[in-house]
Parts: C-alpha cells; sequence; structure tokens
C-alpha cells in the first residue's frame, strides 16, 4: 500500500475512533454527560491518539530504517572489487536508481513483474528498457548490480507488506484498547492531556535533535576527512589548492589562506558597520525626535530584511565595479591597486552595509536599558548630552554593546552569499584588501556543489570546514550572549 | 578646591563654548550616520529597480504571417518543421522590405538566429493549438534577440556592433526599416513572470515562474511544520516547562541554533536528508525542512514572546473556574497570543523565502528548472529551483544577459517579500492588545 | 497665593539665592504647576512639602532646568538666580547646572569606581589643573559628603558596590564636586532605611553651612527636622511658604493643616 493510501486509512481510523469512543462514553453514562469523568470529546481524542500515535510513530521509523536495512543486506551481493566505502556507495545509488527504474517501468506495463524479478543483465539490454521508460541509466548495467537491485525491491516489497500490515494492527489494536478502557469513571481528559504534554515535549527537543544533528553530520565527515588527509595540514596549511580528479597531483587544502580571507573580510564589515550603526543608534535613541526615529529606525531595519543573494548581487554587479572605477587602473585615481571587480572591500563594505541595522538596533535596545536615573545624574551635574553618552551611557553599555559586535562579528564570518558572489575564489594570504580572497564559508560552496565525489578529500574538506565555521561561531556566540545576559541582569 | 570665580550665568565661558562645539560635532557624526545608512539604502534600492525593471519588458518584432492549410500541412511534412515556419517568415520579411523600396534581401540565418531566435516552434505551436486560425492573417509578436532589443533600446550603438554570428552591421539597416515602420515595440514580458529557466545560450527567454512555484512548495513545507512545532515547543517551554536541566539545555540549543550560520544547515541537510536519508536532491521537500530548521528558533522565540505578553491574570482566571492548566493554555492563553504568533510566523517565513545558502548545498542551484511540476506530490518531491537559488544560478552564469533577470528576479522576491511583512504588520495592528 | 511677610531678619543669612516669579509649567495639556513666587535664601534649607503629583519635584526640576530633557515640558515665568534669569536665552544649562546641583530620588552612582565618580563633575567643568588638585576636590567632597572615612581605602572600588545609604552620600558628594551655590535634592532618602536616612539628614544639615539647600521630601518629619524654611504644595499651587516651625504648629491655610494633619496626602 502506498505510504499516502496507508496515511489515508489511518486517518479514517482516528476519526472512527472519535466517533466510536465518544459514543461509547455517553453510552456508558446513560447519555447523561454530567456521569462522565471527562467532557466526552476527550474519549474521542483518546481512543483516536491511542490508535494513531504509535501506528504513526512505527510507520515513520520503519520507513527511514527500511532502506538502510535493505541496503546492508544488498551490498553483500557486489562482488565486484570495490576500492573503498566511497565507490561501494556510488554502486548502491545505480542500485536503487535501476531499482526504482525497475519499478517505474512496471508501473508503466512495460514489463511485468515476473519479467522485472527474473532478467538478466546478458538476456535483456537493461538501459534500453529502461530507457523507454523514461529512466535514465548512467552505465550498461552489470548482472552484481542488477542483482542487487532485484533483491533490493524483492525485500521492498516484502517488507512494505509488513509495514502496512504491521502498522494496521497497531492503529486498530491501539483504538480497540482504547474503547475498551472507555468507561464513565475513566479519566480521559487526564490520559489526553499527558499525550498532549509528550507531544509538546517531543516538539522541543527537536532544538536539541537538530544541533546533535548538525554536529554528528560535522564530525563524521571531518573524521573522515582527516583519514584521508592529514589535520597537521589543515589547521597550519598555508596553500590552498584543490586538485580537481584527473588532474593529478595532490591537492593542498590549508583552511590559514581560507580563515584569513574571512577574517579580513569580516574585519572591514565591522569597521564599516560598527560606526556607522552605533552612532545611528545613539543619536535615535538620545537626539532623534519621535518623528525622526518613526521615520529612520524602519527605514535602517528595511536594510536588515533584504536577503542576501541581493547583497551579493549588489557586491558583484555594482559595488565591485564602483569600487574598480575609482581604485582600478584606469580609475579615477589612477592607482591601480585593484585589478578585479571581486575584493575584500567590496564584499567587506556590503556585508558592512548589511550589519548597520544589526548593530544599530542590538545598541539601540543595549543604550535604551541604561537606566535614565544616569543620565539625570550626569545631566543634572552639568554635562552636555554628549559628554552624558560618552563618559556615563556608552561605558554603562559597553558589555552589551560588545556582545551586540561579537553577534555581528559571528554574522560576519557566517555569512555566505556575499562573499561566494563578491569576494573571490583563490584563497590568498595578503594584506591588499583590493586583493580577492576567498572564504571559508565561499570554499563550503564551493567544494560541495558540482559533480565531486563525496567521498574525495576534496569534498570531504567541506565539512572540516564546516566544523570550524561552526566551532568559531558558536564559541563568539555563547561568548556573546553570555556577556548580553550578564549585562541585562545589572539592571534588572 | 579651586575656587571658581563669581561668574554670571549670562555669560557662556570658553571651556563651555568648546563643550558645547564638541557637542554639536557629536551630535553631526549621528545625523551622518543614519544619513550614510539611508544612502545605503537608496543606492541599493535605485540600483535593483534600474538594473532589475527591464527585465519584465522584452522587445517584441511583430510580424503578420498568413499561414493557409498547404502550408501548414506541407511544413508538417517536412522533416525540420520548425524550420519551415520560419522560411515563411524569411519570405514575409522580404515581402515587408520590398514594399518599404528597400533593396536588402534577408536569409533564414538573419530570422532564426539574429533577429527573432527560436521562433519557428512558436509559430507551430500557435497553429496546432489553434487550427481555426490556419488561413486567417496572424500577427506575431515575437521577442527580439537580446543584441537587437539592446540596439533598439540604444544600449548598443551602431558603431560598436562588429559583424558576428550574432550580429552583422548590414542587419542594422533592415532593423532600421522595421523600427520606422512601427514593427519593434517594447512590451510587457509576461514570459518572465510565467516562464521557466532556459539553456544558457538563451537569457532573453527566461522566466522565473517555475522557481516561483518551487519556493512556494518549500514555504508551504516550512509553514506546515514550522508553525505547529514552533508553536508547541514554545508552549511546553513558556507554560510548562520546569526548571531543570534538559530546560536549559533546550533553551541554550535554541538561541544558539538562531545564530549558527544559515550554511551550516545547508551541511545538515546534505548530509541527513540527502547523504543519510536519500530524499531527492533539488527537491523543494528537502529545501523545506532544512528551512524549517532554520527558521524554528526565530518562531519559537517570537511564540514565547506573544506568550509571555499575555497576562497571568487570564490564566488565573481560567485556572480559577476549574479548567485544567492544559484546558487554560489551549482554551486562552494561546487564542489570545494567536495573532502574535501568526506575525512571528509570517516573518520567519519571510527570512525562509530569501535564504540561498542552504540551498546551494542541496542542490537547488544548478539545477535547470525548465518544466513546472505535473501536480502537488511532484510539486515537493521533483526537482526544481527556487526565486533566491534562481537568481543565484544567473549571476553564476557566464552570459551576462542573465544579469538582467537576476535583478528582475530579485523584483520579484523584494514583492513577495514586502507583501509578507505589509502582511504581518497588519496582523499586528488590526489585533494588537494592550493589557 | 500668599506671599507671606517673612520675618526673615531673624535668620542669619537672609539674602535671597533664588527667586521665581509667576512660574508656570505644562506637560503637554496638562498645567502642573499653576503661577507659583517664592524666594528661596541662601545657607537655608527650604523643604518642599505635598501630596504626590502636588508638582514639588517638577518645580525643582524647573530650578537647574532639567525639565529640558523632557520634550513636552514647557515653562512659563521667571526664575531668578542671584538676579540673573536661567530661563534667558543666553544661559548655557550646562553652566547653570554646575552651579545648581543636584540629588535624586534613587541613588545613581555611574558605574565607575568611588574616585571616578566624584570626580567627573571638575572633570568635565574643568576645575583642577592636575591631578593633585583633583585628589584635594574629591577628598574634600568625600569628607563633607561624610563619606570619606568609609570611602578612604577603597576610592577605586565601584561606586555601585556601596549600600544604599553609601551611595547616596556619594551622589551628594559627586554633586558637591562642582561646589555649586545651590543643592537640589528630590526626596534624597526615599530609598533608605532609617539609618542611612538619619546620617544623610544630618549631612544636610552640614551642607547649610555653604549651599542653599531645596529639598523636596515626602514626610513631614523629615521636613521639620531638616528644614527651616517649608513650602507646602496642592494641586500645583503653592499654598504656603514660611517658617517651618510656623507652618507645622500654626498654618493660615485649612489646606495646609488638612495635610498637616493627615486628612489630605
Amino acid at each position: 500500500m502506498p505510504i499516502l493510501t496507508l496515511l489515508v486509512v489511518l486517518a479514517i481510523i482516528a476519526v472512527a475512533g472519535y466517533v466510536l469512543g465518544r459514543r461509547r462514553a455517553m453510552a456508558s453514562a446513560d447519555g447523561d454527560m454530567r456521569k462522565l469523568h471527562s467532557l466526552p470529546s476527550y474519549y474521542g481524542y483518546n481512543a483516536a491518539l491511542t490508535g494513531l500515535v504509535p501506528a504513526a510513530l512505527v510507520l515513520a521509523v520503519w520507513t527511514i530504517a527500511q532502506p538502510m536495512v535493505l541496503q546492508n543486506n544488498v551490498s553483500d551481493m557486489i562482488t565486484t572489487e570495490v576500492a573503498d566505502d566511497g565507490a561501494l556507495s556510488l554502486i548502491m545509488s545505480d542500485v536503487r536508481r535501476l531499482a526504482d527504474g525497475l519499478d517505474t517501468a512496471v508501473a508503466q506495463g512495460a514489463l511485468t513483474p515476473a519479467e522485472a524479478a527474473n532478467m538478466t543483465a546478458e538476456g535483456t539490454d537493461v538501459r534500453g528498457t529502461l530507457a523507454d521508460v523514461g529512466v535514465a541509466l548512467g552505465s550498461e548495467v552489470s548482472q552484481d548490480v542488477l542483482g542487487a537491485a532485484q533483491a533490493y525491491r524483492a525485500g521492498s516489497a516484502t517488507g512494505n507488506l509488513i509495514k502496512t500490515v504491521l502498522v494496521l494492527l497497531i492503529a486498530i489494536g491501539g483504538t480497540a484498547f482504547a474503547l475498551m478502557k472507555t468507561t464513565a469513571t475513566f479519566r480521559a481528559r487526564n490520559t489526553v492531556e499527558r499525550g498532549v504534554m509528550a507531544v509538546l515535549i517531543a516538539a522541543a527537543s527537536i532544538a536539541i535533535l537538530t544541533t546533535i544533528g548538525i554536529v554528528l553530520s560535522l564530525v563524521f565527515n571531518t573524521v573522515e576527512f582527516f583519514r584521508l588527509y592529514p589535520a597537521m595540514d589543515f589547521f597550519f596549511g598555508t596553500t590552498w589548492q584543490p586538485s580537481f580528479s584527473g588532474r593529478g597531483g595532490a591537492s593542498e587544502l590549508g583552511l590559514l589562506p581560507l580563515l584569513w580571507g574571512t577574517l579580513y573580510i569580516s574585519f572591514v564589515a565591522l569597521l564599516v558597520a560598527v560606526p556607522i550603526g552605533l552612532f545611528a543608534a545613539i543619536y535615535l535613541s538620545e537626539y532623534a525626535g519621535p518623528r525622526v526615529r518613526a521615520f529612520a529606525k524602519p527605514m535602517l531595519e528595511v536594510l536588515a530584511g533584504i536577503p542576501t543573494i541581493v547583497y551579493g548581487l549588489f557586491a558583484l554587479l555594482v559595488v565591485g565595479p564602483m569600487l574598480k572605477d575609482v581604485f582600478g587602473g584606469d580609475g579615477a585615481l589612477g592607482v591601480a591597486w585593484m585589478t578585479g571587480d571581486r575584493s575584500v572591500i567590496t564584499a567587506g563594505l556590503v556585508m558592512g552595509i548589511m550589519l548597520i541595522p544589526f548593530v544599530s538596533s542590538l545598541s539601540d535596545d543595549i543604550i535604551n536599558a541604561v537606566p535614565q536615573s544616569m543620565r539625570d545624574g550626569s545631566l543634572g551635574l552639568g554635562a552636555t548630552p554628549s559628554e552624558t553618552i560618552r563618559q556615563v551611557v556608552l561605558p554603562a553599555a559597553l558589555p552589551g554593546i560588545v556582545g551586540a559586535i561579537l553577534l555581528a562579528a559571528s554574522r560576519a564570518i557566517g555569512e555566505t552569499m556575499i562573499v561566494v558572489l563578491g569576494a573571490g575564489a583563490a584563497g590568498r594570504l595578503d594584506l591588499n584588501p583590493f586583493e580577492a580572497m576567498t572564504t571559508v564559508t565561499a570554499k563550503i560552496v564551493s567544494q560541495l556543489t558540482g559533480d565531486s565525489d563525496f567521498s574525495s578529500p576534496e569534498a570531504l574538506v567541506a565539512f572540516a570546514l564546516g566544523m570550524s565555521l561552526f566551532v568559531i561561531t558558536l564559541g563568539l556566540n555563547v561568548f556573546a550572549l553570555f556577556i548580553v545576559r550578564k549585562y541585562r541582569e545589572q539592571y534588572e | 578646591m579651586t575656587a571658581s570665580p563669581k561668574s554670571s550665568l549670562l555669560t557662556v565661558d570658553a571651556r563651555t563654548k568648546k563643550r558645547n562645539a564638541a557637542e554639536k560635532r557629536f551630535k553631526a557624526y549621528g545625523i551622518v550616520a543614519i544619513a550614510i545608512g539611508l544612502m545605503f539604502l537608496v543606492v541599493l534600492l535605485t540600483s535593483i529597480l534600474r538594473s532589475g525593471l527591464p527585465a519584465f519588458t522584452n522587445t517584441v518584432v511583430a510580424l503578420e504571417a498568413t499561414v493557409t492549410q498547404e502550408d501548414y500541412d506541407a511544413a508538417e511534412g517536412q522533416l525540420l518543421k520548425t524550420a519551415a515556419y520560419e522560411a515563411l517568415l524569411v519570405a514575409k520579411v522580404n515581402e515587408f522590405l520590398t514594399a518599404q523600396g528597400s533593396t536588402i534581401e534577408v536569409d533564414e540565418d538573419f530570422i532564426t538566429d539574429r533577429l527573432v531566435p527560436k521562433t519557428g516552434a512558436t509559430i507551430r505551436e500557435f497553429y496546432k493549438a489553434n487550427p481555426d486560425q490556419i488561413g486567417q492573417p496572424v500577427t506575431f509578436n515575437l521577442p527580439a534577440s537580446t543584441r537587437i532589443s539592446r540596439y533598439f533600446e540604444g544600449d548598443l550603438l551602431r558603431e560598436d556592433v562588429t559583424d558576428s554570428r550574432f550580429l552583422m552591421v548590414e542587419d542594422l539597416d533592415v532593423v532600421d526599416e522595421m523600427i520606422a515602420a512601427g514593427l519593434i515595440t517594447t512590451a510587457f514580458d509576461w514570459n518572465f513572470i510565467t516562464g521557466t529557466d532556459t539553456a544558457v545560450d538563451n537569457p532573453g527567454g527566461a522566466g522565473i515562474g517555475a522557481s516561483v512555484i518551487g519556493s512556494f512548495f518549500m514555504m508551504i513545507v516550512v509553514l506546515l511544520l514550522a508553525l505547529p512545532i514552533g508553536v508547541a515547543a514554545s508552549i511546553y517551554l513558556e507554560e510548562f516547562a520546569p526548571k531543570n536541566r534538559l530546560t536549559d539545555l533546550i533553551e541554550v540549543n535554541i538561541s544558539n541554533l538562531a545564530a549558527v550560520p544559515s550554511i551550516v544547515f545547508g551541511i545538515l541537510g546534505l548530509a541527513v536528508f540527502i547523504q543519510f536519508a536519500h530524499l531527492p536532491q533539488s527537491a523543494p521537500l528537502v529545501g523545506g525542512l532544512v528551512l524549517t530548521l532554520m527558521t524554528l528558533p526565530t518562531i519559537i522565540i517570537s511564540t514565547r514572546a506573544s506568550l509571555k505578553s499575555v497576562p497571568p491574570s487570564i490564566r488565573d482566571a481560567a485556572l480559577g473556574v476549574g479548567a485544567s492548566k492544559m484546558q487554560a493554555v489551549f482554551h486562552h492563553v494561546l487564542p489570545l497570543a494567536m495573532p502574535g504568533i501568526l506575525t512571528g510566523t509570517i516573518i520567519g517565513l519571510a527570512q525562509a523565502l530569501g535564504e540561498t545558502a542552504p540551498l546551494l548545498l542541496i542542490g537547488m542551484v544548478g539545477y535547470v528548472a525548465r518544466e513546472y511540476p505535473d501536480g502537488i506530490i511532484s510539486g515537493f518531491v521533483d526537482s526544481n529551483s527556487a526565486m533566491p537559488a534562481q537568481i543565484y544560478t544567473w549571476a553564476a552564469r557566464a552570459d551576462t544577459g542573465f544579469y538582467e533577470k537576476a535583478w528582475g528576479g530579485i523584483i520579484v522576491l523584494l514583492v513577495f517579500l514586502l507583501t509578507m511583512n505589509l502582511i504581518a504588520i497588519l496582523l499586528r495592528r488590526r489585533f494588537e492588545r494592550r493589557w | 497665593m500668599k506671599d507671606l511677610n517673612l520675618t526673615e531678619k531673624s535668620h542669619l543669612m537672609s539674602d535671597t539665592k533664588i527667586s521665581a516669579k509667576g512660574v508656570q509649567v505644562y506637560y503637554g495639556d496638562n498645567h502642573a504647576i499653576k503661577d507659583v513666587n517664592v524666594d528661596i535664601e541662601d545657607k537655608t534649607v527650604t523643604a518642599f512639602i505635598g501630596p504626590s503629583g502636588c508638582g514639588k519635584s517638577t518645580f525643582l526640576r524647573t530650578i537647574n532646568r532639567m525639565n529640558d530633557t523632557i520634550d513636552i515640558c514647557r515653562v512659563e515665568g521667571d526664575i531668578l538666580i542671584d538676579g540673573e534669569d536661567i530661563y534667558d536665552p543666553a544661559v548655557d544649562p550646562v553652566q547653570l547646572r554646575a552651579k545648581v546641583g543636584m540629588v535624586f530620588q534613587k541613588p545613581n552612582p555611574f558605574p565607575k569606581s568611588i574616585y571616578d565618580n566624584v570626580a567627573y563633575g571638575p572633570k568635565i567643568h574643568g576645575l583642577a589643573r592636575n591631578k593633585a588638585e583633583l585628589d584635594e576636590i574629591v577628598e574634600k567632597s568625600l569628607r563633607k559628603a561624610a563619606l570619606w572615612n568609609e570611602a578612604k581605602d577603597r576610592l577605586q572600588a565601584p561606586g555601585t558596590g556601596l549600600s544604599g545609604g553609601q551611595q547616596q552620600r556619594l551622589c551628594i558628594a559627586r554633586a558637591i564636586a562642582t561646589s555649586p551655590e545651590v543643592l537640589l535634592m528630590d526626596e534624597p532618602c526615599s530609598a533608605l532605611d532609617p539609618i542611612a536616612t538619619a546620617q544623610v539628614e544630618e549631612l544636610i544639615d552640614e551642607l547649610r553651612q555653604s549651599f542653599s539647600v531645596v529639598i523636596v521630601t515626602h514626610s513631614m518629619q523629615q521636613a521639620a527636622r531638616v528644614s527651616q524654611k517649608t513650602a507646602f504644595f496642592h494641586l500645583g499651587n503653592l499654598v504656603e511658604f514660611g517658617e517651618t516651625d510656623k507652618i507645622f504648629t500654626n498654618p493660615e491655610d485649612p489646606r495646609t493643616e488638612s495635610y498637616i494633619s493627615g486628612r489630605i496626602g
């Protein structure tokens, strides 16, 4: 039974459970609602949920686990010499594609189920047959792969059957069990509420699962990478030069040039965003009248709502050429500092623009958290507003502002689209901000897009880069949030 | 203590003057900072509009043709069916040139490669769909080639043209005749809104329609998952969670996830959904899952703020008449917090809609979204692009003709974002409640 | 409103320091102070009493133009200090506030060291030519504020680490470090416990030697203890002004009597 139909059947069972549960409860109370412990609908919900929830859980787990189990069983059938795990995973994806193809062919009537199960690679032109029904296969099909695909199909057919029967049994059994328990004294509301509470806790735990997912997917692939490429060379290498398979020569995958580019661009971005954002925040919170504030604040926040892809394009097509017109070879200054549109300063400037509202709204909150009594104290002594801000408000707000700047730095380090489009592609350890450099995030993108083989060090390095990025930004965030929280407590 | 000399308040001393000047300077810095910020905004928006609006119009060549039943049958009988229709156009243009008193004669290459590329198929499809029009005079508005439209719009000057397979200098004489006769005009390009992506050699024909649908399906996934999960998680954390280690762990996780770079979520999606769970690459379903995980913290944070703003007296009132805690929350607190929750969700969705980086890693970039999905299921699981991914794809292509499309795509994206934010603002205004 | 015939000659120093004439204060549409006329003497403690919202704090804040920091606030009439109108356009509020110091309801030390808190005023007004002079000002101010003995060993400790009473005395030290001529105190003891209140009250009595002190207070006992002159405000009007003893024992206006005996407030 296809999964969608199964879900519909489950829904029908649940609705039936609700109706029956409710009716049974009313019957047991002789039609007098007041004799029931809970409202009648709770008995209905109880019956519906007792059937639905375990069945849905089993369905979900089974659906995820079945392909993995099958694949494990089937992979023993591949007898061809296999170089490593990566090659095996490629073959396994062929097997899956072939199995899906056979399914399609059977569904469209090009093959009978028996033919699909018994065909041999020597006897039939498998590739041709499948191409006729619109399934393109990359290479000729070997007997091993065909056999594995047939076994895979057989296995998933059996698995699906067992799954369907099991899920339906659980659903019906659960509903029946709940109906049996339904009497006037049964505490249906408490049971339902316990169930709802479990759902709420599960939803809240997704945050933990996400973090675990991130850490595991980074750690496993990073470990894999370090088996193929020495960790010391990665962390302390000063050259970034991935080779593409086939060109010969080993890749040099040093983190330092990427990290340098990342930090340099982030530094330029903060150099733009912090003074502008901070002064804007100071002006808006300390000087501006309500009308200026009502206009300028949302206008600046529009900058924060613009997607980063827009900034990326802005860097590549507007700011880059504009800077080149000034600092390039034929530029207004005639200094020839800049050779291309992409550079540290292009990306940094645009990233700075993006961060202005981030810095200003965070600083605004923090400056407003400084109690008015501080300002009064200073003004009452005859300080001018600017003296008050510089010598009382800002020092008092300093921890919070530092926290805000650290958060902005973490944003800048993790920003992807602007550097992918505006910063350049070559890793370089250089001080010239008009030079193109590349960043950790830009390289994660370039190593994981395209046709590279996921088991090669050139692709796996992206996970090690992701790990470094995650650790750096996490460290910054935790530290910044800690500072900001401490600061808030001070004035609460 | 230095006894300050008895001074009159009515005269401002030198030190105060200096301090007041510093005050003025300081205030000016603030004004300058805001002015710079606003200037950036203006430059950004004008760049977008200036470069993007042309994507919504195209230059069309109006050619009137009458295809008789014999022409149609003859053309359908040929091996290269579209070429036969193009030959009809060649005759048409030559007829026009003679009528104008011109001695130039054009060949098929001019029509198919240089004036209105790939139009034979358009004409054929039209007659196949409208057989009743055979024998009637029909005016076709055919999109002109990139170079000719640039020439028409004045972006390309005759002096700059060198003969190439895309445009010959002498073609411009024909084009001038056609412009003089009003056959070449600018029209709104519906194809950009409704069309699909094209091959890398045809920037003029590219449209954003298919990727809008891709984004739409992604947003459906995000809405269906992030809203219930986010609300459930917030209710637990805000209303029920005991103060313990687990709760603390969840809280710390949420605030950190909110600040994790979006590209890391892309890595998560690639490793978990594609490599591990073998979900289809480039599918809106996977994109939606990744964006759900990414937006959840935002939605949880704003939902908790809305729940927190419902005063405790409401809960007390419900508990006081004998409702269970769960009933108090679901019957009273949640409905009151709903406008705030929806506002937060819409803003979260808008954020997700513009997000690009994670989509790069799950294969939505580089996929050429040439067709619309067949149905609802296909919309979720078949490869497609999404608006920001499509914009990136265009920006990364070598042909600069796609840049205009990328800017145009940005306008479409911003219109969606603006609409969503307006809805959020209206919702907030309409239901804002002061306790 | 009666301007009472004051027995000024009975006082040692009886020259007028602050003179308010027809002062009106508006917060937007709200008429907060209605035509107040009062002469405040030098080297005297003058107490403003009255029920909450009667305008006593508002009037206090007009004396050093702290109301300027509130956008919607508008002041009419004249306030003269030493015969000069402080609302004259030529007057810079910065200079005025150096001359008219202020201590607030809640102790509000800056998040700086004790030393820096006291040195803040002299530094911004440039009252010290060198570090030694600054040290001297700080010591003198702290001594005057009766905080020197408690603070001399921890001058570099943060001012926020002191107890409530010490913080308030620090704020007083901070205010007198700029050597003002008038010291305004807005309910300086309302956030303090009784012991700290007693210390601050004792201090106020000593400050009378050098300054004209104006204190707003909620507590009639306090007004009776520390002040020589008392002004009673009610609903924005200055109802009665005179010798403290007289106000508390033999008030002329029935409203004053009601307040003193606890019927309004």
